[in-house]
């Protein structure tokens, strides 16, 4: 029934709220597609050497991993429809082996394709208006924002018609494909929450207005992960929206010409700002601008009109705010209470809420997703979200406009595909990178971590209890499950060719972004979740009524939980 | 005497690098810019000079680009990016208009994005296939950004 429902509604789903290609999109990703098919053919026939080719499969996502190359597919700021979904989905069970990892960056990687079949799954992808172009390599990556966009009532203004913007100016940009380092640019529209993590990004932008009521941005540089972590800083209060792409040209040629190109590891753009300061990075930045503000790069109101006018609201139905039935439901149901506190959130218009789709039901790696599950998303979300789905950041998906009185049976149709694990923001809500377990880079494996942690802790009363911490786990100092920033951060590193963990207390990623600091000397694999539950005692019996971890380990410090994780059993 | 590839065709190649800017430099020599700049005095007419990844074209303000035919920037691999700015700062900023020539470790795949930055020459290794390098020069027919063909980005270009 629910199958024939999906198909009455897809077939007559016409309108879409997202941004749709024109035919000078379409002709560049199908050019790109048919440049990759000859770059392939060249290398397969020894045309092209191991180390050309490096770098020309690296811009379009194509990694060589440990046991079978990665693909990881672009989804510009999280937006995917069903109807792309529903082609992720098919390609993973075609060219793979049925399921698909959702990254921080709010992509998706394949983890088992053959090289030989890239040009075509690229082609596939084209054909649903999607790509690989520069998900990875030391260039412009995906740009990434808020989940939540446009269906929040305190945003300044809807960020995606300006991610789209940022997409296509860095969509093969001819000066800076070949940067010293990746460059990564997030934006957050909220002052309420970054849910985008734009402080540790290598260029974050705030969306806000200035006093005269002109939207524009405030401008953060030199933030990011990997070896070095760095909170960034303030280039610019205020760089009004016209000029934001000139801004952006003079920052990244200031880094293109000055950044450090001897050592892999100093040479993200934070090393080049630290080294510098503030001060003296922002005068080269305006020097190189003054020179490039109110060029053609200047963005005219047509412009802006063009992109916003993709992003329009749905036909929202006018609805009462709490109807009778989800409020009994409330009272009836402790299971549905807290999935409904914990994976839904409040949207702008009365009568709808937006729903998270949790990615991390245990015995699952969290962030993956089956092809089986892509697609009941896919329907999930034609049947009751206009067809349309984000990727947030911490690896969930989101439905953004349900209906408040649809809400009961979208949580029957979650539970049966293991989308409903009620623990959004929770610790066992964990973002992890595919760990040793799938990556040539890592050090260590990440998933049987989160497991031994899910089952650590399983018991939802606890985790309730114990309320919202983030749980960041890498298995590598690359960094991709952000430990850093997580409250709780979990490293793998090597010691002598065996697996240890590294635990790091007191990141966030938020507004009030830190960098988290090392508790003490590293943890065989087994100890995990046993150190865990020790840093979770000492902070439960420290706590004052309603502080949040981060809060609690701000206010005591560190030591208390370093002498619980290394005390003796006696 | 190797070829090029220049303006989209295959030619021969007239121009020699020289690492001494000195005496001895010829009418066909291609001289580090920052000898030329150190002995430009002394030194009679020479092609041109060539920039290396680091320098910067910034000791250029104030020089008379013109009296030279070609102006070289040196990758020291495919993997620096340097000269992409370069090139379009030489052009864009200094507004030279003779040639702009790729010299070392660029990639013949890279030859899209070079020429919208502004290099109209490719001084390929000994071993590039020349036939083929040209059939790789311009990968795409749009582009969303403005280059040094044409400053419109897409959003003045759209129909």
């Amino acid at each position: 029934m629910v199958d024939l429902v999906y198909l009455r509604i897809y077939t007559t789903t016409v309108q879409s709220f997202m941004y749709q290609y024109d035919a000078i999109d379409q002709q560049l990703v199908e050019e790109r597609v048919a440049q990759f098919r000859d770059q392939t053919r060249r290398y397969l026939n020894k045309e092209l050497k191991e180390e050309e080719f490096l770098p020309l499969r690296l811009q379009n996502g194509l990694y060589i991993q440990r046991y079978a190359p990665m693909l990881r597919v672009a989804i510009p700021y999280g937006m995917v429809s069903s109807t792309q979904l529903r082609t992720l989905a098919d390609i993973s069970r075609r060219y793979d082996r049925g399921y698909g990892h959702f990254s921080t960056r709010q992509n998706l990687q394949l983890n088992w394709p053959k090289l030989e079949d890239v040009p075509d799954i690229l082609a596939e992808l084209a054909e649903v208006q999607m790509h690989a172009v520069q998900t990875s390599g030391n260039c412009i990556r995906n740009t990434t924002t808020d989940q939540y966009s446009g269906v929040i009532s305190d945003e300044v203004a809807d960020p995606r018609p300006y991610c789209e913007l940022i997409r296509q100016w860095s969509t093969f940009h001819p000066e800076f494909a070949f940067l010293p380092r990746k460059f990564k640019i997030a934006v957050c529209a909220t002052e309420s929450a970054d849910r985008a993590a734009t402080q540790v990004h290598d260029i974050g932008l705030h969306l806000k207005k200035n006093d005269a009521g002109e939207i524009g941005f405030k401008v953060i540089v030199g933030g990011g992960l990997g070896r070095t972590p760095m909170v960034g800083e303030t280039i610019s209060e205020f760089i009004p929206r016209a000029d934001l792409l000139t801004y952006l040209d003079a920052i990244i040629r200031v880094y293109n010409q000055q950044g450090r190109r001897d050592n892999k590891y100093k040479a993200r753009i934070k090393i080049l700002v630290k080294a510098l300061g503030i001060e003296e990075f922002r005068k080269r930045v305006d020097a190189e601008w003054e020179h490039l503000r109110g060029t053609e790069s200047t963005v005219p109101m047509s412009e802006f009109d063009r992109l916003a006018s993709f992003f329009t609201e749905p036909a929202y139905e006018v609805l009462e705010d709490q109807p009778a039935e989800l409020t009994a439901k409330l009272a009836e149901s402790n299971g549905f209470a807290r999935w409904y506190e914990r994976n839904t959130f409040e949207h702008k218009k009365p009568g709808y809420r937006i729903v998270t789709l949790s990615l991390k039901k245990p015995g699952q790696a969290p962030g993956d997703a089956t092809a089986d599950q892509m697609e009941k998303a896919a329907n999930l979300a034609d049947q009751y979200s206009f067809g349309e789905l984000r990727v947030s950041h911490e690896q969930n998906l989101v439905l953004a406009d349900v209906r408040q009185d649809q809400l009961i049976e979208l949580w029957e149709a979650a539970k049966e595909n293991g989308f409903a694990t009620p623990t959004l923001g929770l610790l066992t809500d964990m973002i992890c990178c595919p760990g040793g377990d799938y990556c040539g880079l890592a050090n260590a494996k990440s998933i049987p971590i989160a497991e031994q942690i899910q089952e650590s802790f399983d018991n939802l009363d606890f985790l309730y209890d114990i309320g919202e911490v983030d749980l960041n786990i890498s298995g590598c100092m690359n960094a991709c499950g952000h430990h850093h920033v997580g409250n709780i951060g979990i490293l793998g590193v090597d010691k002598k060719g065996e697996e240890f963990y590294q635990v790091s207390l007191g990141g966030a990623s938020g507004h009030d972004a830190s960098i988290g600091k090392i508790l003490g000397p590293s943890f065989a694999q087994e100890q995990i979740a046993d150190v865990i539950q020790k840093i979770i005692g000492v902070y439960i019996s420290a706590r004052s009524d309603e502080e949040r971890f981060i809060d609690t380990f701000r206010r005591i410090g560190m030591a208390p939980f370093k002498e619980a994780a290394y005390a003796k059993a006696n | 005497m190797p070829k090029l590839i220049k303006n989209g065709e295959i030619v021969e190649n007239t121009y020699v690098w020289q690492q001494d800017a000195d005496a001895t430099a010829t009418e066909n020599a291609i001289v580090p810019m920052q000898k030329w700049l150190d002995n430009q005095d002394s030194i009679g007419k020479v092609a041109g000079i060539w920039i290396d990844a680091g320098e910067g074209v910034e000791p250029l303000a104030g020089v008379d680009l013109s009296q030279f035919d070609v102006i070289g920037v040196n990758f020291p691999t495919f993997m620096d990016g340097r000269g992409f700015s370069y090139a379009r700062l030489l052009r864009e900023r200094l507004n030279y208009q003779g040639e702009i020539r790729a010299l070392g470790g660029f990639m013949a795949d890279q030859q899209g994005y070079l020429i919208r930055c502004g290099f109209n020459s490719f001084e390929f290794a000994e071993d590039v296939n020349l036939e083929i390098a040209l059939t790789l020069n311009k990968p795409f027919n749009v582009a969303y950004q403005g280059d040094v063909a044409d400053p419109r980005p897409i959003f003045l270009r759209r129909g």
